[in-house]
């Protein structure tokens, strides 16, 4: 199974959640709906609608749980006939991020929680200083590149 | 809020479509949907209510191909444009790169468009954003509508562009003006990208 990360000092904690818990996906994303690192999917587009979706999950159980307990909810389970998903926050040093799991029956939502609780302390421990972060170097004429491809989204090429 | 991937050299921006109640938002969003190539997008959500009114957003990922030598990827959002769902349009707009307006051409929608863009502003303000400094783009859509229901362009444009951004006449439903939209919002997003505004999520 791929696992890809955007940062990469993520990568260390989350192959040792997946390992540990035995799920099937894993994603951590900003809570702006930007992917951090994932585990499992096949099509980053398919990434990026989790995301989308997760981040909207997360935002409405926040301001739901204020609402009803004064504060956010600490997780959310759905348990589906063949698989669960699991949806916490997960705080670093690098600011809070969303963290949704999907699992089946060869895991529990017992041990996902409790290798989640472990995800949490070893992004703590990993997590680099923050620090400035370069821009990408694009091309003088990039232009052109984005012209040509978005006439060939638009079927114009 | 772009995200850069030194590693796997990936760029992935975040654009929101803003506007009032039906100026057509989530119409340019099927029309883009209804032009990209099958491995080129993924599936478009859409949190709805039962009468087709945006309740949270519509969502839809697109993968641009190649740029400079990273890998492009858009992530284009839709708020509810009503004036109710202030809290989720805030949500929506947290961490975007870049945002097109979609305004209503239509003469009676004017006062809309209007409060709209002021909303759109306090919403960036709020979040600690200067709304002078994030790329924005403005639509005036359903521009094939009858002309004594629409005002022309540079009465729009009077009224509602005050910051002088580059704007483009449209007609989401059919789809002329939806890829120069597109296509100005991107520029300009990539070339603040480039010129050195700090993506949050760089890392080498």
């Amino acid at each position: 199974m791929n696992t890809t990360v955007v940062e990469s000092w993520i990568e260390a904690p989350l192959r040792q959640f997946v390992d540990d818990a035995g799920v099937h996906l894993a994603l951590l994303l900003h809570p702006s709906g930007h992917v951090l690192a994932q585990h499992g999917f096949t099509r980053s587009v398919d990434v990026m609608s989790a995301c989308a979706l997760a981040a909207g999950i997360h935002a409405t159980s926040v301001a739901l749980g204020r609402l009803v307990d004064d504060r956010p909810f600490g997780g959310l389970h759905h348990a589906g006939r063949v698989r669960q998903i699991f949806i916490a926050e997960a705080r670093s040093p690098r600011g809070a991020y969303i963290f949704l799991t999907v699992f089946g029956h060869e895991s529990s939502l017992g041990l996902v929680r409790l290798y989640f609780d472990e995800l949490v302390a070893g992004l703590a421990a990993a997590a680099p200083p923050d620090g400035p972060a370069p821009a990408p170097a694009l091309a003088e004429h990039f232009e052109r590149d984005l012209n040509r491809n978005l006439a060939v989204l638009f079927g114009r090429a | 809020m772009s995200l850069v991937n030194y590693a796997t050299r990936e760029i992935t921006c975040k654009i929101v479509y803003y506007g009032p109640g039906r100026s057509g938002k989530t119409t340019n969003l099927h029309y883009i949907y209804s032009q990209v190539p099958e491995e080129r997008k993924g599936k478009m959500v859409s949190l709805a209510t039962q009468t087709d009114r945006t309740l949270f957003f519509d969502f839809l990922p697109l993968d641009l191909g190649s740029i400079s030598g990273f890998t492009t990827k858009f992530q284009l959002y839709t708020v509810p444009g009503q004036v109710y769902y202030q809290t989720t349009r805030r949500l929506v707009l947290q961490g975007a790169d870049g945002v097109v307006f979609v305004a209503d051409s239509q003469a009676r929608q004017l006062e809309e468009n209007i409060e709209s863009f002021q909303d759109l502003h306090a919403n960036l303000s709020d979040q600690g954003i200067d709304p002078r400094v994030m790329p924005l783009v403005v639509q005036y859509n359903k521009q094939d509508l009858p002309a004594d229901l629409i005002l022309p362009v540079s009465e729009l444009s009077d009224a509602i562009n005050f910051r002088d951004v580059p704007e483009f006449p449209a007609d989401a439903l059919h789809g002329p003006g939806v890829f120069e939209t597109l296509r100005g919002i991107s520029e300009i997003v990539l070339r603040r990208l480039s010129a050195g505004s700090a993506p949050a999520g760089a890392t080498k």
